[in-house]
C-alpha cells in the first residue's frame, strides 16, 4: 500500500495535534473569557478563523499519495470538504434535536463548521475521493488493527469530537436555568472535550502500534 | 437438531417467560399495595361525641338516636359553646383561578391589568372587608378531588385520586352533609361535578358540563341566568355557585389569554352582585358569609393536574363581617391549605367538623368571637384531630400524656412522633387551662398573654398533627417494597438469561451452520450504543427533570440509533460499490430472502438507494414530530408546530386531519395490492377499510360542524358503527388470513430458487398470513387513532405510521445489515419516542380525557379507561402491531436447511425475539424505575413527578404485555392452521 510514504512518527503527530490546539486556544485568548457563553456566534466564529488554516494546511502535508497530488490541491480539497462537512454535521445536529429557528442559524453554521474541521475537513485534506480510506475511517475496525498513523490522526480525534458533543448534549433539557445549557454552547464544549481526548488516544495507539512493530521487526 | 448446545427449546422459552412475567406482575401488585396505600378514612359523620374528650381505647363513639335537624343544630350550639357566626352561606367557586390574580404575589400586588379586571373585589380587600388566603392546593390539581378535600378536609390517597376520573356520589364525613344535617337548604349551580358528589342534597340545582372546554361564555351565563332569582329567595341557607368559564379560558390560550380581563371582569361583577344582594339584607338578622374560592390554579399555559406552585396556588377569600377590621395589609402572602376551608366552615356555622379532616381552622375569620369562645374553636379542632389520630395510632391516648407529664416530668426532647404529639396536646390544654382560670383576673395584660400562650400551644400542635396525618398517607412498609423489587429483579434476570442462552445457542449453532457469518462475531456500533442508551437512560430515570422531559431522551436515544444505521448503510453500500466480487455473490444471498415489501428483483442501485432513503426518512419525520409537541413540564411554553396550528385556521387542521385518513387507507390498498389479491376475502377486508375511513372522515365533518352543541348524536352513532365494523373486520382478518393463501401455488414454485421448493411454499403461507394480519391491525388501528385522538396529533400518528413502514422495508431490503435483535429494539424506540409525539408527558395533565368519551353514549367507567389508554398508548402499540408485519419478513431469514423446517422452528424464528425484547427493554425501566422510586420515596417531588411517572411505567408495562400477547396469539395461531393445512394436503397427496 501507500502508507509507507506517509508515514508519521509519534513526535510528528504531537506536533500536528498541537499546532490544532494552538489554534484552539488562540481563538480562546482572543474572543476572551466566557465569550463562548456569552456571544456563542462570536466565539464560534473565531475558532473557525484560526483553526481552518491550520487543519488545512496541516492535513494537506499529510496528503496520502504526495506524489500525484499537489499540496494546493489537496488544500483545496479540504477547502471543498468544509462547506460538505459542515452540511453533515448540520443535519446530524438538526435530526437530532438542535434548534431550527432563525435565531439559531448563525451559532448552527459556525458550530457546523467547526465540526467539519474536527472531523470531515482532515480527511478529506488526506484521502480524497478514495472511497477504502473513507469507509476505514467511518468504522471502528480501524482501532483493532494496526493501520497507519495518519489514520488514528484522523479518526481518534474525529470519533471524539462527535462522541463529545453527543455526550455534552444531555444537560441541554435540564431546568438549571444556566446559560451554557444552550444551544450550541456546551455540545460545542463537549465536542472540543471529545476532540482533546481523541488526540491523546490518538499519539497513544501510535506509540503502542509503533512499539508493536518494532518489536514485530525484532523477532 | 443438536440437542445439549442448541438453543433452548421453543417450549422451555415460553414457559420461563411466562414464569417471568408472572413474577413481574406479582411484583407490581406488590409493590402498588405497598407504596400507594389506599388511606384508611373514618367511616360514619361526626356527631354530638365530637364536643367531649375522646376515651381512650375506643376510637369510634358511641351511637345517638338520629335527631330532627331542628334539635340537633341547637344541641350542636349547646355542646359547643361557641355561638355561629353566620347562618347562610354563598360558596362560589371559580374554577382554575390562580389566588395570584387577586392576591399578587410575595407580598405585592398583582399587575395593573389584573387590579383593574377585579375594581370591586381589590375594594374589598383594601377596604379590608375581606380577607384572602393562597390556599395551597394537595396535587393532582384536578377539579373533582379539589372539591372534595374542600369539603371535607381531607387528601385522598394518591391512586384513589388519581384514577378517579369517574365521580361516584361521595360517602365521607363533609361540610355539605353536615349543614344538611341541621336542616340547611341547599342550592347549587354550576359545575355538575358537584350534583354527581352529592346527588340528593340539593334543593334545587342547574348542573352545567365542563365537557366542552371550548365554550367560555355559555357555562357561565347558564350560571349567571338563575342569580337574580336565587339571590332574591331567601329560602336557602347555602348557595353553591361553581364558574368554569375561567378554567376554559386558561384551557384556550393560557394565563396571559386576551379573554382573561374579560372574565375577570365578569367574575368580580359577579362578587359585587352577590355581596350587594347579601349585605343589603341589613333588616334581616341573618347573617351571610360570602366565600371565593377557586379548586386550584392553572401553569402558564393554562393546564393544571401537576403540583407546581402556579397549579396548586388556589384562592380562598372570605367576605363577611367576621373579617373586617380597621387596619389590614391586604397583599400580604397569607398562606394556608386547601383543606382548612372546612374545619373553618364548620366551625362558623356550628357544625362538628368532619371526621377525617386533616385542616386548621383559619382564626382570623373568627374575630368577632370573645377570647374564650376562640380558644373553644382550637380545642374543638384538636379534640377532631385527637379522634383521627387515635384511629391512626391506636396506642395514642391522651390521659396516658397528661399522666406522664403529671409524673416523671416532661420528655424535653421526645423522641417518638407520639411523644411529640403527646407533649404538643397536653401543652395546649394546660395552657388553655390556665388561660381559663385567669380569664376573671383584674389585669387584661395577663389574660390577654395567657390566651396568647394557648392559641401559640394550639396552633403548634394542629400545625404539626395536620402535617403528620398529611404524610400519614405516604407511609410504606418498607419490606414489602424491598421484597417486591427483588421480585421484579428475579424476573429481569430470568428474562435477560433467557435471551443470553438464546443468543448463546444461536452463535454455537451459527458456527456449525454458516461458516460465513463467523466474520459478524465482534460487537457493531449500534448493539453498544443500544447497550449503552438503555443505561443512560435509567440513569436519567434517577433525575426528575430528565423524568419531566423525557421526550428528549427517547427521541435523542432514537435519533441516534438511526443516525448510526445511516452511517452503517453509507459504510455498506461504499463497500458493495468497492468490491463488485461480493456484490455478485451477496445478490444470490439476497434472491433467497425476498419479501413482497419490496420487490425480489430490484436491481443494487435501487435498493441502496431504498435503504438509504427509509433511513433519511425515518430521521426527518422524527424530528418533525420532535417538533409538533414541546411537551415536558419546564419548557412547555416554547412554541411547537402544534401551538402555531393551533393558532391558524382550523379548516387547516381539518385539511391535515384528512390528508392522513386518505394517506392510511391509500398505504393499505398498495400493500394489499402487493399480495396480489385473487381472493374476495382480501377485498372484502380492503373495502370495510375504505368504509372505515370515510367513517372517519365523516366523524371529523361533523365534529367540525357541532363544535358549539352539546347534543352530539351524530358523532356517537359514527363512532359506534366504526367500532363495530373495525372489530368484525379485524377479527375476520385474524380468522382467516391463513386460510386464503394457497399452501401449494405456481408462484411459490417459481420463487424457491430450486434449493427447496417446500420451505418456500410453507414460509410463503405463513408470510403472506403475517403480513396480511399485521398490515390489517396497523391500518385499523391508524384509523382508530385517527378517530380518538386530538385533531392536532392526525399528522404525527401518520409519521408514525410511515416510520414504521420505512422501518420495515429498511430492515428487509438488507436482514444482515443490523442484527435481528438491534431491528426489534429500533422499533421499540420509535414507538417510544413517538409516545411523547403524540404529545404525551409524564404529567397526568396530558392524558386526553376528551377523547375517552368519542363513541360512548352512557358513562362507563371501564370503556373510557380503555379508549384513554389506547389513546395514551397509540404508539407503542402500533410498533408492536408493526412487528406482526415485521415477522413476516424475519421468519425467511436464516432457515435453509431442511431439518430446521419445523413448525416450532419457524415459530420460534418468527416470535422468540420479537416477544422477548420488548418484554425485556419493558422490564428493564419498570425494574429500574421500581428502584429509583423506592431511593425517592422521601424526594420533594415523589407524589408529583416520580409517582405520576410511574402509573404510566406501569401502564407501558401493561401495553407491552398487550403487544406482545397479540404478536404471539397471532403467529401461533397462523402456525397451526397452516400446519393443519400442510398436513391434510399431504395426506390427501399420498
Ligand atoms: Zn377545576
Ligand atoms: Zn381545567
Amino acid at each position: 500500500m501507500v502508507d509507507e510514504a506517509t508515514q508519521v512518527s509519534a513526535f510528528g503527530a504531537a506536533a500536528v495535534h498541537a499546532l490544532c490546539i494552538t489554534g484552539l486556544t488562540a481563538a480562546d485568548c482572543f474572543s476572551g473569557r466566557g465569550a463562548l457563553v456569552s456571544d456563542p456566534a462570536h466565539a464560534l466564529r473565531l475558532l473557525v478563523v484560526f483553526e481552518a488554516p491550520l487543519v488545512i494546511a496541516v492535513f494537506s502535508l499529510l496528503r496520502r499519495d504526495p506524489k500525484r497530488c499537489s499540496f494546493l490541491k489537496a488544500a483545496a480539497r479540504g477547502l471543498l470538504g468544509l462547506p460538505v462537512g459542515a452540511l453533515l454535521n448540520a443535519f446530524g445536529a438538526i435530526v437530532l434535536g438542535a434548534p431550527v429557528g432563525i435565531k439559531y442559524w448563525t451559532a448552527t453554521t459556525y458550530w457546523s463548521l467547526l465540526m467539519s474541521l474536527f472531523t470531515f475537513v482532515p480527511a478529506a485534506c488526506v484521502f480524497g475521493a478514495s472511497k477504502v480510506n473513507w469507509q476505514n475511517v467511518l468504522s471502528h475496525s480501524n482501532y483493532c488493527r494496526p493501520t497507519n498513523a495518519v489514520d488514528y490522526m484522523i479518526s481518534a480525534p474525529a470519533h471524539g469530537a462527535v462522541i463529545g458533543a453527543w455526550l455534552g448534549a444531555w444537560p441541554m433539557p435540564l431546568d438549571w436555568e444556566r446559560t451554557w445549557q444552550e444551544w450550541p454552547i456546551c455540545v460545542t464544549y463537549g465536542s472540543v472535550a471529545g476532540y482533546l481526548i481523541g488526540m491523546a488516544i490518538s499519539l497513544l495507539l501510535i506509540v503502542v502500534t509503533r512499539k508493536r512493530r518494532d518489536r514485530a521487526k525484532a523477532d | 437438531m443438536a440437542a445439549a448446545a442448541s438453543p433452548p427449546t421453543g417450549a422451555a422459552v415460553a414457559g420461563w417467560t411466562m414464569v417471568s412475567v408472572l413474577l413481574q406482575v406479582v411484583g407490581l401488585c406488590m409493590f402498588l399495595y405497598g407504596f400507594f396505600p389506599v388511606k384508611p378514612t373514618l367511616p360514619g359523620f361526626s356527631g354530638v361525641e365530637s364536643y367531649r374528650m375522646p376515651s381512650c381505647g375506643s376510637a369510634g363513639g358511641g351511637e345517638e338516636p338520629a335527631l330532627p335537624p331542628d334539635q340537633l343544630r341547637s344541641l350542636y350550639r349547646e355542646l359547643s359553646e361557641v355561638p355561629p357566626v353566620y347562618d347562610r352561606l354563598v360558596l362560589m367557586v371559580i374554577d382554575g383561578l390562580p389566588a395570584e390574580f387577586v392576591l399578587g404575589r410575595d407580598g405585592k400586588p398583582p399587575s395593573k391589568e389584573m387590579l383593574e379586571s377585579m375594581p370591586y373585589t381589590q375594594s374589598l380587600l383594601t377596604g379590608c372587608k375581606a380577607a384572602g388566603y393562597h390556599a395551597k392546593a394537595a396535587p393532582p390539581t384536578v377539579t373533582m378531588p379539589r372539591l372534595k378535600a374542600m369539603v371535607s378536609g381531607a387528601i385522598g390517597g394518591f391512586l384513589d385520586v388519581a384514577f378517579n376520573f369517574n365521580t361516584q356520589a361521595f360517602l365521607d364525613d363533609n361540610l355539605l352533609d353536615q349543614l344538611h344535617m341541621i336542616g340547611y337548604k341547599l342550592v347549587m349551580l354550576g359545575d355538575e361535578t358537584w350534583i354527581k358528589l352529592f346527588p340528593t342534597l340539593f334543593c334545587r340545582q342547574d348542573g352545567v358540563s365542563s365537557f366542552y372546554v371550548k365554550d367560555t361564555v355559555e357555562v357561565d351565563f347558564n350560571v349567571s341566568r338563575h342569580l337574580e332569582h336565587e339571590l332574591a329567595a331567601k329560602d336557602w341557607n347555602v348557595l353553591v355557585l361553581h364558574y368554569l368559564g375561567l378554567d376554559h379560558v386558561g384551557h384556550i390560550g393560557g394565563r396571559q389569554s386576551v379573554l382573561m380581563p374579560q372574565k375577570l371582569k365578569e367574575m368580580d361583577d359577579v362578587i359585587r352582585r352577590v355581596h350587594n344582594a347579601v349585605s343589603n339584607l341589613q333588616d334581616n338578622l341573618d347573617k351571610t358569609l360570602l366565600v371565593v374560592v377557586s379548586d386550584h390554579g392553572m401553569t402558564e399555559g393554562g393546564n393544571h393536574g401537576g403540583s407546581s406552585c402556579e397549579e396548586t396556588d388556589s384562592l380562598a377569600l372570605f367576605i363577611g363581617h367576621s373579617v373586617e377590621s380597621s387596619y389590614c395589609s391586604p397583599y400580604d402572602q397569607n398562606e394556608a391549605l386547601q383543606v382548612d376551608l372546612a374545619p373553618t366552615l364548620s366551625l362558623l356555622f356550628g357544625t362538628p367538623i368532619p371526621k377525617n379532616n386533616i385542616g386548621v381552622l383559619l382564626p382570623e375569620l373568627f374575630n368577632s368571637l370573645t377570647d374564650d369562645q376562640k380558644l373553644r374553636t382550637f380545642e374543638l379542632n384538636s379534640l377532631q384531630f385527637l379522634r383521627l389520630l387515635q384511629a391512626q395510632l391506636p396506642a395514642f391516648c391522651i390521659e396516658d400524656c397528661i399522666d406522664s407529664k403529671n409524673g416523671l416530668g416532661i420528655d424535653i426532647f421526645p423522641g417518638s412522633v407520639e411523644k411529640k404529639l403527646c407533649h404538643l396536646l397536653s401543652e395546649a390544654f394546660d395552657s388553655h387551662h390556665s388561660s381559663r382560670l385567669h380569664q376573671r383576673s383584674n389585669f387584661k395584660s395577663i389574660e390577654a398573654g395567657y390566651y396568647g400562650n394557648a392559641v401559640n400551644a394550639y396552633n403548634e400542635f394542629l400545625r404539626y398533627a395536620s402535617e403528620w396525618l398529611s404524610h400519614r398517607a405516604t407511609n410504606k412498609p418498607f419490606y414489602l417494597l424491598v421484597s417486591a423489587i427483588s421480585l421484579m429483579i428475579i424476573s429481569c434476570l430470568f428474562l435477560m438469561g433467557i435471551v443470553y442462552c438464546l443468543f448463546k445457542g444461536k452463535s454455537l449453532s451459527q458456527v456449525e451452520h454458516h461458516s460465513e457469518w463467523n466474520l459478524d462475531k465482534h460487537w457493531h456500533l449500534d448493539e453498544v450504543f443500544i447497550i449503552m442508551g438503555i443505561f443512560l437512560y435509567v440513569i436519567s430515570l434517577g433525575s426528575s427533570s430528565f423524568v419531566e422531559e423525557e421526550q428528549y431522551t427517547w427521541h435523542y436515544l432514537t435519533s441516534t440509533l438511526y443516525l448510526i444505521f445511516l452511517i452503517k448503510t453509507t459504510q455498506s453500500v461504499l463497500k458493495e460499490s468497492n468490491s463488485a466480487a461480493v456484490g455478485t455473490e451477496r445478490n444470490v444471498f439476497y434472491a433467497n430472502n425476498c419479501s413482497y415489501v419490496t420487490s425480489c428483483k430490484l436491481i443494487p442501485s435501487k435498493r441502496d438507494g431504498y435503504k438509504l432513503c427509509t433511513v433519511l426518512f425515518i430521521l426527518i419525520s422524527g424530528r418533525i414530530i420532535r417538533a409538533w409537541h414541546q411537551g415536558g413540564v419546564n419548557w412547555v411554553h416554547f412554541s411547537d408546530i402544534s401551538k402555531s396550528l393551533a393558532q391558524a385556521d382550523s379548516s387547516i387542521v381539518k385539511a391535515l386531519q384528512l390528508i392522513s385518513v386518505l394517506a392510511v387507507v391509500l398505504l393499505y390498498s398498495v400493500s394489499l395490492l402487493l399480495l396480489r389479491p385473487r381472493k374476495m376475502n382480501i377485498l372484502i377486508v380492503w373495502l370495510s377499510h375504505l368504509f372505515c375511513g370515510i367513517l372517519v372522515v365523516l366523524h371529523i365533518w361533523q365534529s367540525q360542524i357541532n363544535t358549539s352543541l352539546p347534543a352530539e348524536h351524530s358523532t356517537t352513532s359514527i363512532a359506534q358503527i366504526f367500532f363495530v365494523i373495525t372489530s368484525i373486520s379485524v377479527t375476520f382478518t385474524f380468522v382467516a388470513s391463513p386460510w386464503i393463501f394457497p399452501i401449494h401455488s405456481m408462484e411459490a414454485e417459481s420463487t424457491s430458487s430450486g434449493s427447496n421448493p417446500k420451505t418456500a411454499i410453507h414460509l410463503q403461507g405463513i408470510n403472506h398470513s403475517m403480513f396480511l394480519t399485521g398490515i390489517t391491525y396497523a391500518a385499523f388501528w391508524c384509523l382508530l387513532q385517527l378517530l380518538l385522538q386530538q385533531p392536532i396529533n392526525a399528522i404525527p400518528l401518520l409519521l408514525i405510521f410511515l416510520q414504521m413502514i420505512s422501518s420495515i422495508i429498511h430492515f428487509s431490503t438488507d436482514t444482515s445489515l443490523h442484527k435481528k435483535w438491534v431491528q426489534i429494539v429500533a422499533m421499540q424506540f420509535l414507538g417510544l419516542s413517538g409516545h411523547f409525539g403524540l404529545g404525551n408527558t409524564n404529567s397526568l395533565a396530558s392524558i386526553d380525557v376528551a377523547g375517552a368519551f368519542i363513541g360512548i353514549s352512557s358513562y362507563s367507567t371501564v370503556l373510557s379507561g380503555i379508549l384513554m389508554f389506547i389513546i395514551t398508548y397509540g404508539s407503542p402499540l402500533l410498533l408492536y402491531l408493526g412487528m406482526v408485519v415485521y415477522s413476516s419478513i424475519i421468519s425467511s431469514d436464516g432457515i435453509s436447511t431442511t431439518e430446521q423446517l419445523k413448525w416450532s422452528c419457524i415459530l420460534d424464528k418468527m416470535i422468540t425475539l420479537p416477544c422477548l425484547l420488548p418484554l425485556l427493554v419493558n422490564s428493564i425501566a419498570l425494574t429500574s424505575y421500581t428502584i429509583v422510586l423506592l431511593f425517592m420515596r422521601n424526594h420533594l417531588f415523589v407524589w408529583s413527578v416520580f409517582s405520576p411517572k410511574y402509573l404510566y411505567v406501569c401502564a407501558a408495562t401493561v401495553c407491552t404485555y398487550a403487544g406482545v400477547f397479540v404478536l404471539a396469539v397471532t403467529a401461533v395461531y397462523i402456525v397451526i392452521v397452516l400446519s393443519f393445512r400442510m398436513r391434510n394436503y399431504r395426506d390427501k397427496s399420498i
